[in-house]
């Protein structure tokens, strides 16, 4: 049933472009590894058994799962929004900086699950404050939010810099971090598996963003917003109100990302440390057609490219930063995909338009 | 010479009398069931100001459409300078003689005024801007333009953007210059020097084409006055005419050509007229307010509305009736004066107050607003509802009974659609059109407003609709109808008030409808003085 497929969000039509595009980047990646004298095979075969088939591989992959999994289900509320939140990186270092120093604080003191609550909730926090100057702006003087959320990225880099070089530093040790947090009150592992709950924690985002958009009112609204502002508008819905809270709530969930490296991999926050996350989630999200459960698939796809990239630059020696050029591929292949595909469903019928992540990109466009 | 500089390659010298320039000579064009023009002929002679007069939808934009190469006639051929002429594209027309000044300009605020001069010229690869801005400095002086070439387009005035526009296609030698609407954005001061400058155009034998519905102006600017009506010229009155018979007269034949003859609309299916007004549902005291350039849209406008009457507001697109509609349903922002809704004032309260105490509000722009594309006719359907028992709970879904409502108003309104999940955008206009009424309707207002609810439809979706409204009025609620179709107005208003300007310049009661009054305040905001009819 149609009605029963388009309910649950779960159309497969809309996936083949996402899935062309990620074979055209590949194919397209390799034309530059064979290029460039590398064997484009034998790099590929590594970065599959390293990322997916070894044990280890696989183990790395589920963990860094966690925070593309938490920091898209809070893109996905802005961009179905038809916010951009370019800040992502930002978000994630300041609710990063934030979590860990209150972890460092707390340590030792409380249980061990209270900590973590308030660390998660201290990342929450420190995300929504990095969010809260562009939203601002926004609101106040109507500074388009692509543009100062990009910025309050170098902004955070530095101030966090900064930071964790005199207030938050650990005053123990010489190098600019917080206070490690000792490994047995880190978060524990899922049971029968060497990842850390921060997995299960990303999945429950997810699943609670698409609730939000299933079946809740707010959820509702924001998707009218995103997809006719003007409509939302002339239904009396309270579009900037709820803009900002889109925007807000994404840098939330980014700054909470942050708080599961933190208590998940690093034990701490150090000056300068940007893992990157932002432009990873804004194309998988893009892939997934702004669909929620579908960044699940994708979020695991794109976590085996980072994973399986870096064991792939030290044995095929390929450059790290390739992994980059093939997600930079994708969504260049698939802008040319949706294209494609509006361009086909124009002529068989005008269903095309409806599709969110076409609608959006299309917005996107036309947005200065 | 002043002559040289307005028009580098200048116009032959020849005066009236001459051959005319452009003969366009049964000219027929048809979009889908609409004939738009019907075997029309136009001719422009050199040194002449040539006004084309219609109401909305009378033929007179694509007609000079075909003109400027944008639609190709299906009928009918073009003649320049005598010469039979095929003119498809509008950088065809150009190249050709014929420039046209839209009311949208087309200049680039970031672009200097000679960058947007040139811009598109052939020039080569070289951009040599020396003699280019030589011709520039004389032409802007000419036109009383007080700015230098180098000066971003983004600081001038709309007047002066305009003259720049003009500029911009006579630098491309035009002999023959087409101007749609060109005085509906500018100020009266803006105005008089359009026209000046256009009279100097005239002098020089330029022949000028000016698009409009302000009947005044053409009497003012033009020379000679094609009057269109559903497609098809219905009179001409040339240079002799208009200079033999008095303002007035002419002023009274030009209402009769566009809106006499028509039949008496008294008695119609769908009018009802209830005998006596009931008491006051909707209140505006000296309603004023901004249109989206920030200029004044509504004026100091009072009006009440009352239970079991629909009010027409007929006039011209553009006068303010749209602007009014948005701030009665809380979209836009009044600058002064109040609304009250049943004695409960509520200016500037929002939408979603003003839709709660029993406004509800039909866009004009069903797609662009009324609706959202992506979505299914459900959510459609509860756009406005959405926060409200039995949809929503606290702010759960409802999912089922969002689906219920939306299959009980497809049934009740015969909204033809595969089901009530289809999506919006497989739909039809008129179903959508039907969709959106009944939206609103659901929520019971106690006032509805209108804008151009039966724009594009079939007839028999139009009759539905407008006698929807009918039925509303006639259930003991009121009915804000605003339209351009005048014919349509004169068959379901209890009263009739005609916008110009942005003021409600008459009110008539039914039984008092004159068509060629009513004509007359929708073209010029006043009624003929002194002459009977």
């Amino acid at each position: 049933m149609t009605e029963r497929a388009r309910l649950s969000g779960m159309s497969l039509t809309p996936l083949v472009s996402s899935l062309v595009a990620i074979l055209m980047a590949f194919v397209i990646g390799g034309i530059f590894l064979e290029a460039t004298g590398k064997d484009a095979l034998e790099a590929y075969r590594i970065l599959i058994d390293r990322g997916l088939l070894s044990n280890t591989g696989l183990t790395e992959t589920l963990k860094k799962m966690a925070p593309l999994l938490i920091a898209s289900s809070g893109l996905l509320v802005a961009l179905r929004a038809g916010v951009w939140n370019i800040g992502i990186d930002g978000q994630f270092m300041v609710g990063a900086l934030f979590s860990a120093v209150t972890g460092a604080a707390l340590v030792g003191d409380v249980p061990d699950p209270v900590m973590w609550i308030a660390a998660f909730a201290a990342g929450f926090i420190g995300g929504v404050a990095w969010a809260l100057i562009p939203a601002l702006l926004r609101v106040r003087f109507g500074l388009n939010e692509i543009i100062t959320t990009l910025m309050m990225n170098y902004v955070a880099l530095n101030v966090t810099a900064w930071l964790v070089k005199g207030p938050a530093k650990d005053p123990k040790i010489v190098a600019p971090q917080t206070r490690q947090i000792p490994l047995e009150h880190r978060l524990p592992k899922i049971p029968g598996s060497d990842v850390h709950i921060g997995l299960l924690v990303g999945l429950v985002c997810i699943i609670l963003v698409a609730i939000l958009f299933r079946s809740t009112v707010p959820g509702f609204m924001l998707d009218v917003i995103g997809r006719n502002r003007r409509a939302a508008v002339h239904a009396g819905i309270p579009v900037a109100t709820l803009m900002v809270v889109a925007l807000l709530v994404s840098g939330g969930f980014a700054g909470m990302a942050g708080a599961n490296d933190v208590f998940g991999v690093q034990g701490l926050f150090k000056g300068n440390w940007n893992p990157g996350y932002g432009f990873t989630a804004f194309a998988l999200v893009y892939l997934a057609r702004l669909n929620s459960l579908l960044i699940v698939p994708f979020a695991f796809f794109f976590s085996f490219l980072l994973v399986g990239g870096d064991s792939m630059a030290r044995r095929a020696d390929v450059p790290t930063y390739f992994i980059e050029l093939l997600e930079g591929l994708m969504l260049l292949c698939f802008a040319v995909a949706v294209y494609l595909e509006r361009r086909w469903s124009q002529r068989t019928a005008r269903a095309a338009s409806s599709d969110p992540a076409t609608t959006s990109l299309a917005v996107a466009g036309e947005s200065e | 010479m002043a002559n040289d500089a307005l028009t580098p390659r200048p116009p032959l010298p020849d005066g009236r009398g001459g051959e005319p320039r452009v003969e366009m000579l049964g000219i027929s064009k048809r979009f889908g069931p609409v004939l738009a023009n019907d075997n029309v002929d136009l001719t422009l002679w050199p040194g002449e100001i040539h006004a084309v007069l219609g109401e909305n939808g009378a033929g007179k934009t694509t007609l000079m459409n075909v003109l400027s190469g944008m639609y190709q006639p299906d009928d009918g051929q073009i003649l320049l300078d005598g010469q039979p002429a095929v003119i498809k594209t509008p950088i065809d027309a150009l190249e050709q003689g014929i420039g046209t000044v839209y009311q949208h300009f087309t200049l680039v605020p970031n672009l200097s005024v000679i960058e947007n001069v040139v811009l598109g010229t052939k020039t080569g690869f070289r951009l040599d801007l020396g003699n280019a801005e030589r011709q520039l400095q004389t032409m802007l002086a000419d036109f009383a333009l007080n700015t230098t070439p180098q000066t971003e387009v983004r600081h001038l005035s709309i007047g002066q953007r305009q003259r720049i526009e003009i500029i911009k296609v006579l630098f491309r030698g035009t002999r023959v210059l087409l101007l749609d609407e060109p005085t509906s954005v500018l100020t009266p001061v803006e105005v008089e020097g359009l026209f000046a400058i256009l009279r100097r155009l005239r002098e020089q034998g330029v022949a000028v084409v000016i698009i409009t519905h302000k009947l005044d102006e053409a009497l003012d600017l033009s020379d000679r006055i094609t009057v269109l009506r559903q497609g098809r010229k219905v009179g001409v009155l040339d240079p002799e005419t208009l200079a033999a018979s008095d303002r007035e007269t002419s002023r009274l034949r030009i209402v009769e050509l566009m809106f006499g003859g028509r039949p008496s609309s008294e008695g119609s299916d769908v009018a009802s007229g209830s005998a006596a007004p009931g008491e006051t549902l909707l209140t505006l005291s000296a309603i004023s307010a901004d249109g989206d350039r920030g200029a004044p849209a509504v004026k100091n406008l009072s009006l009440d509305l009352h239970r079991g009457e629909v009010f027409g507001i007929a006039g011209v697109d553009g006068n303010g009736q749209k602007e009014l509609g948005e701030v009665i349903a809380g979209q836009r922002r009044s600058t002064s004066g109040s609304l009250a809704i049943d004695g409960r004032t509520l200016t500037n309260q929002g939408v979603s107050a003003i839709s709660r105490a029993g406004i509800g509000y039909v866009t004009d722009d069903r797609l662009g607003e009324g609706s959202v594309p992506g979505q299914s006719v459900a959510e459609n359907a509860v756009l406005k509802t959405i926060g409200l028992a039995p949809f929503s709970r606290k702010f759960w879904l409802n999912r089922k009974a969002i689906e219920r409502h939306a299959e009980a108003l497809i049934e009740q309104f015969d909204v033809r659609t595969p089901s009530a999940s289809t999506q919006l955008t497989l739909l039809s206009g008129g179903n959508i059109q039907k969709l959106l009424l009944a939206r609103e309707l659901a929520m019971k207002p106690k006032v509805l407003v209108c804008n151009k609810p039966t724009y594009g439809l079939d007839i028999r979706t139009a009759q539905f609709v407008l006698k929807t409204l009918r039925e509303q009025a006639n259930d003991g609620n009121a009915v804000l109808l605003i339209s351009s179709e005048l014919d349509e107005l004169l068959d379901v208003s209890d009263r009739l008030g005609v916008m110009y300007n942005g003021e409600l310049v008459a009110i008539f009661e039914r039984g008092e409808f004159d068509v060629e009054t009513i004509g007359q305040l929708m073209l010029t905001g006043r009624r003929a003085t002194g002459v009977a009819a």
